[in-house]
């Protein structure tokens, strides 16, 4: 049994000298990413079907935003970084990349940290088991900060691989696949401080 | 080096070690897919014996050989089981055995994934199964409808093993359906364009985009429905705020589409073996073709037609049913082809074959009694009657069932190397169809009469008892007609004739390969000129001076996704225990969850996390992550 047969793509053997696959993880990625999403859709379609019942409804005092702002900064910065850290990838140069992934794994821990006290800014007047509003309202919350902190665990391990530029080619995948997921974590941020905050403290309070 | 090295050197790379470990740490898609088959078949039988179990309380009026609650638990469990955990796993273990080797590739696009989705399914159905084992089995149907399934209506853990061992089995369909859309969009033989795709690839790929839009909303149900009963929120509790109504739409926004996901491949399954025993193409390829991703669209907008009782605006209302009208249109077009390719050609009437025209036969009666229910007056006086249940059964075993033994009784000499006993089959078939038939068709009469679903015993004198005594009769045939086939199985595994490469004469590339396949599937990768590739005059083996046969190492061709011409070569991973591992630890994150020991969760979900982490790291020097 000799599992570690290497290849050798100068042989005729493997011929028409290809190159090795580098795009089935992005794929999978874009896949979890629409799935994922798809979730998120039906949290938010149950938000506006329980509102519904407006008597329960907790528009009289709407989310306070101010942490939320924060946290939009700190996504989209982070966002920012990675993109440009896989540009690093794509241009071999790998220092550039891993300083940026390590800012960017910063800039999701603040945005983690944001979070928890925005967290507990909201507890003090609403909680899950107040209403239908407060269980919607946190079920969305938690369901962001576990995709962040899975999203932070998964830029942590890429800046732990050895190194991104291995014997073979493709020596993005790893990394361009964790920043599909980043961006994703950034744009459902986007829409929950649309939805939850702003559109919510605009009609109660207006422009 | 000549073909026979050739073919050695590919067997050493591909074969898997054949000892405990490799048992567990198998990637091949083969060894998969007929655990998948096995697996389902098994449910399969344990959901039927639970049914059989219904049909005895139901024999007689007034009958008491088991309790309510009981009764509730068996025919919960009988639907959860049949619908989840045999309709989809069956489809989709023949899709993993046969897609890879229709499409010329030698394995699926993620081979470790393909096997953890194996694992985390056996491992959510022993989950689902652990309840009614602690004698607290889910009570209130497959559909579990709030505020029934709160705390307070229903104690134990019952609720609580539906819905995490769902969750857990949507990961693992979610899973399926990305390893199966990239295998059918990069991994064609080259020249096979998706224009001339087997049929069997639509009908996959379509499910799997269904099912990626699709399971978040059962996900996203179970979890709210979780929380309500053990953590104090207010979904489905009208007292704080809550709308039970809202299960009802979450659940059938994932339901309605689900019903395609079980249905779909089965229907591509008889689009592959009608044209093979008419022996000639199938008429109007294009036409199933798209009439079978239409279906997959447009079920996603069929689903109040479920809620047409819980009281909605009347256009709403209309507009869901011309909806499930339009949708018939397209499993109607199918049907016509199948029976045009029928009437053009010249029958060879196999036992495949039987299995096939009956599935043609049952879904018509099925379909047309849906249409009938899809008209909002009709479905008023039919709703939560046994009508629905004479519907429902006439669909999934109609369009699920026949299709499913149709594929056994076609592609069990590719899988084992031995063909089933024709005779025996076609008495098997006789058999099954009658008991089908004398069991179910009585349930459409009874609805009518009144008799309302899920009740676990009736008074005499309603003018119930008679028909409820044939269907009982019916149900026991059918489970007889069953049983004949899996003794057939049995003793063509050892006693079956040889079959040969390609006992059928049958077009699609798989059947060009040696019965069973070898490990590496085939020795030159074929290059496809037609949709049928084993009746035209072009050799897809074709290959001297062997340059397509990638052994250096365990090596698949990636084509582009349109035209199929190569861009690139796969690099496939070999055994590991990692994806079995990942479905344990899930396992026990569920299993924790489910009793609400937090602690336990939290350890499962980092495990979790580690082992996933194991499983990405790169081995050696040099080898990618991801």
């Amino acid at each position: 049994m000799n599992h570690s047969v290497p290849i050798n793509r100068s042989s005729k053997l493997v011929a028409l000298d290809l190159p090795l696959d580098d795009t089935r993880g992005i794929w999978a990625m874009w896949m979890v990413v629409a799935t994922e999403a798809t979730l998120f859709i039906c949290f938010f379609g149950a938000y506006f079907y329980l509102e519904n019942n407006k008597d329960r409804w907790a528009y009289n005092h709407p989310p306070a935003e101010h942490w939320g702002w924060g946290m939009l900064a700190a996504i989209l910065l982070s966002a920012l970084t990675i993109w440009l850290g896989d540009r690093a990838v794509m241009r071999r140069s790998y220092g550039h990349a891993r300083a940026l992934l390590a800012l960017t794994l910063l800039l999701g821990v603040g945005y983690l940290i944001m979070q928890g006290f925005d967290f507990a800014g909201h507890w003090a007047t609403l909680t899950p088991y107040s209403n239908s509003y407060g269980s919607i309202f946190y079920v969305i919350e938690s369901f962001d900060a576990l995709h962040a902190i899975v999203g932070v665990l998964i830029l942590a391990y890429v800046l732990a691989l050895p190194h991104y530029a291995p014997a073979r080619r493709a020596p993005y995948r790893p990394y361009r696949v964790a920043a599909i997921y980043w961006y994703f974590v950034a744009t459902i941020w986007i829409a929950i401080f649309c939805l939850l905050y702003i559109i919510p403290n605009l009609r109660v309070y207006g422009f | 080096m000549s073909t026979t090295a050739v073919a050695q050197r590919l067997k050493e790379i591909w074969e898997t070690p054949d000892s405990i470990w490799g048992k567990f740490a198998t990637v091949d898609h083969k060894e998969i897919g007929i655990r998948y088959l096995i697996t389902a078949f098994v449910l399969m039988c344990i959901g039927g014996v639970e049914a059989l179990c219904l049909r005895v309380q139901l024999a007689r009026p007034d009958m008491l050989i088991m309790p309510p609650e009981m009764y509730d638990q068996l025919f919960s469990m009988h639907g959860i089981t049949m619908i989840f955990f045999y309709a989809y796993p069956i489809l989709a273990g023949f899709s993993n055995y046969l897609i890879p080797l229709m499409i010329g590739s030698r394995d699926m696009a993620y081979p470790r994934l393909n096997a953890f989705t194996y694992w985390s399914f056996l491992f959510s159905a022993i989950l689902m199964y652990i309840a009614p084992l602690m004698g607290q089995g889910p009570h209130a149907g497959w559909f579990s409808y709030a505020p029934y399934t709160l705390y307070r209506y229903s104690p134990g853990h019952g609720m609580d093993f539906y819905a995490m061992a769902l969750i857990f089995f949507m990961i693992s369909l979610t899973a399926g359906g990305i390893n199966f859309i990239t295998t059918i969009l990069k991994m064609r033989a080259p020249g096979m364009s998706i224009n001339k795709m087997p049929l069997m690839c639509y009908s996959t790929l379509t499910i799997s985009f269904a099912g990626l839009f699709a399971a978040p909303a059962l996900i996203a149900c179970c979890v709210f429905l979780e929380l309500d009963r053990r953590w104090g929120t207010h979904f489905f509790s009208v007292a704080g705020g809550g709308n039970p109504v809202l299960w009802q739409q979450l659940f059938w926004f994932f339901g309605h589409p689900w019903v395609y996901i079980i249905f779909l491949p089965a229907t591509a399954m008889v689009s592959m073996i009608i044209p093979v025993f008419s022996r000639r193409p199938i008429v109007g390829y294009s036409y199933v073709a798209v009439s079978t991703m239409l279906t997959g669209v447009v079920g996603f907008s069929v689903w109040l037609h479920h809620m047409f009782t819980v009281g909605m605006s009347d256009m709403t209302m209309s507009f869901f049913s011309a909806g499930s009208m339009m949708i018939s249109l397209f499993t109607i077009v199918q049907i016509v082809c199948w029976v045009v390719t029928m009437w053009k050609g010249r029958l060879v009437t196999t036992t495949a074959m039987h299995y096939a025209m009956a599935t043609i036969a049952v879904l018509i009666v099925g379909g047309l009694n849906g249409v009938v229910t899809g008209i909002i007056p009709v479905d008023w006086q039919a709703h939560n009657t046994y009508f629905v249940v004479g519907h429902i059964h006439y669909v999934l075993i109609g369009g699920n069932m026949f299709p499913v033994f149709a594929g056994l009784y076609y592609w069990y000499p590719k899988m084992t190397g031995r063909m089933l006993s024709e005779k025996l089959g076609k008495v098997s078939f006789w058999v099954m169809f009658l008991g089908f038939n004398v069991g179910f068709f009585p349930m459409q009469i009874v609805g009518l009469l009144g008799m309302p679903r899920r009740i676990y015993t009736y008074p005499s004198g309603m003018g119930w008892a008679a028909m409820n005594y044939i269907e009982t009769v019916g149900a026991f045939v059918l489970a007889g007609g069953i049983l004949l086939s899996v003794i057939n199985f049995i003793v063509s595994r050892k006693s079956g004739r040889i079959a040969g490469r390609n006992p059928w004469n049958a077009d699609t590339l798989e059947w060009a390969l040696d019965s069973p396949p070898e490990p590496y599937s085939m020795v030159h990768f074929p290059t496809v000129a037609t949709r049928h590739p084993l009746w035209d005059q072009h050799d897809e083996e074709d290959d001297p001076d062997n340059m397509r046969v990638l052994d250096g190492g365990r090596l698949t061709y990636i084509t582009s996704w349109l035209d199929a011409e190569v861009v690139s070569v796969a690099k496939m991973p070999e055994e590991t225990l990692a994806p079995m591992l990942l479905a344990l630890m899930m396992f026990l994150f569920f299993l924790a969850l489910a009793f609400q020991l937090v602690i336990w969760a939290c350890g499962g979900f980092g495990a979790t996390l580690l082992v996933a982490f194991y499983w990405l790291w790169p081995r050696k020097k040099g080898e990618e992550a991801l």
